[in-house]
């Protein structure tokens, strides 16, 4: 457990270092990404629990979401469309289905082991 | 010893993988967590700065409304005091002469609007020479202006402007450069120059043999003179803005 934790605690730190000033019309592409990568951590959190985990997907996906949406934004900003709003209502439906499913899955074990 | 070995034991690849996303995951929060901070703290700037703006602004649209309410007041003060004499001086025949020297000193200070025929001056620089290494040979300075207004005042004008910004007795004529102050407004040349009174003692004046007109001339100066059938000036007031 301590690398992938050590990892995330070096992120945080990189990003509230890091200086860098990026134009105003990139920053939708940026909460793209934080949407795409919530998104993917929780999918992968899901499959956790349903027992179907399998980490090339979970990195292949993670990596790929943000690249997509990305692009995408991009397309949107030159073609003069808001594409991205369609990545972030995809992404935002299934935030919230993976945490629903997330949710569902911990309330069945605990009344389980209540039972038990 | 067992704690030890499983902690310096080459971690699987999933776990490198998932490290390596958790890396990403926190970059990317942490960097647009700063981002939205600064975009907050620069919007929360601009719009204090921009309500400060707005009420500066306010203030001198008001100040400017009541100093224009107090010019105007002057105005009818001022048209009211001249009734008062015109009906005195109807009443006294000898205080006729001192209504009308307090008239003609009202002109000089530019209290009162001037209207009438007269003439106009226009100085302008002289064609570029190359052959002649001094610009100044051939530019319009202030001294000729004061040349013309000194001659227009000694014939009798009753009021002069020049480019439109009417003097008074204690205006004051500079040079600044390529350009001339006039009670702190700048004119760049070419300077008209506007005088109300009669026309053919000021035309005369300025034309006399070795006159003004012969000494600008002979500055290298383009001098047009033309007479005016009617030239309006406005009182003057004290507006800065």
């Amino acid at each position: 457990m301590w690398l992938p934790l050590l990892g995330l605690i070096l992120g945080i730190s990189l990003g509230l270092l890091t200086d860098i000033q990026i134009p105003e019309i990139y920053e939708s592409y940026l909460s793209i990404a934080v949407l795409a990568a919530l998104d993917t951590l929780f999918g992968g959190i899901r499959a956790q629990l349903q027992h179907v985990y399998d980490d090339k997907v979970f990195v292949s996906g993670f990596f790929f979401n943000i690249g997509l949406a990305a692009a995408l934004a991009f397309l949107g900003v030159h073609l003069g469309v808001d594409l991205y709003l369609a990545a972030i209502f995809a992404f935002g439906v299934r935030l919230f289905q993976n945490i629903a499913v997330i949710r569902r899955m911990l309330l069945t074990k605990w009344s389980e082991r209540k039972n038990a | 010893m067992k704690k030890r070995n499983q902690l310096l034991k080459i971690p699987s690849r999933g776990r490198i993988l998932i490290s390596l996303v958790s890396l990403v995951l926190g970059f990317i929060l942490a960097y647009s967590y700063s981002i939205a901070v600064e975009n907050e703290a620069e919007r929360n700037s601009t719009s204090e700065s921009f309500l400060e703006q707005t009420k500066y602004r306010e203030e001198l649209i008001k100040q400017k409304e009541r100093n224009k309410e107090l010019t105007e007041e002057i105005n009818e003060s001022q048209q009211a005091i001249r009734e008062l004499e015109q009906t005195f001086a109807n009443s006294e025949e000898s205080a006729e002469a001192l209504v009308k020297e307090a008239e003609k000193l009202r002109l000089l200070m530019g209290d009162i609007p001037s209207q009438g025929k007269g003439i106009s001056v226009s100085l302008e620089d002289g064609a570029y020479n190359p052959s002649q290494e001094n610009p100044n040979d051939y530019i319009v300075h202030e001294s000729h202006v004061f040349k013309v207004v000194n001659e227009l005042k000694i014939s009798g004008a009753e009021a002069i402007s020049i480019n439109g910004q009417r003097l008074r007795a204690n205006s004051f004529i500079r040079c600044t450069g390529p350009v001339i102050t006039i009670d702190g407004k700048t004119f760049p040349a070419p300077f008209t120059i506007e005088a109300v009174g009669d026309p053919e003692v000021l035309l005369a004046s300025v034309h006399l043999g070795g006159g003004v007109l012969d000494q600008l001339t002979s500055d290298n100066i383009v001098v047009t003179v033309e007479e005016k059938g009617n030239i309006t000036m406005p009182a003057l007031r004290d507006e800065k803005s």
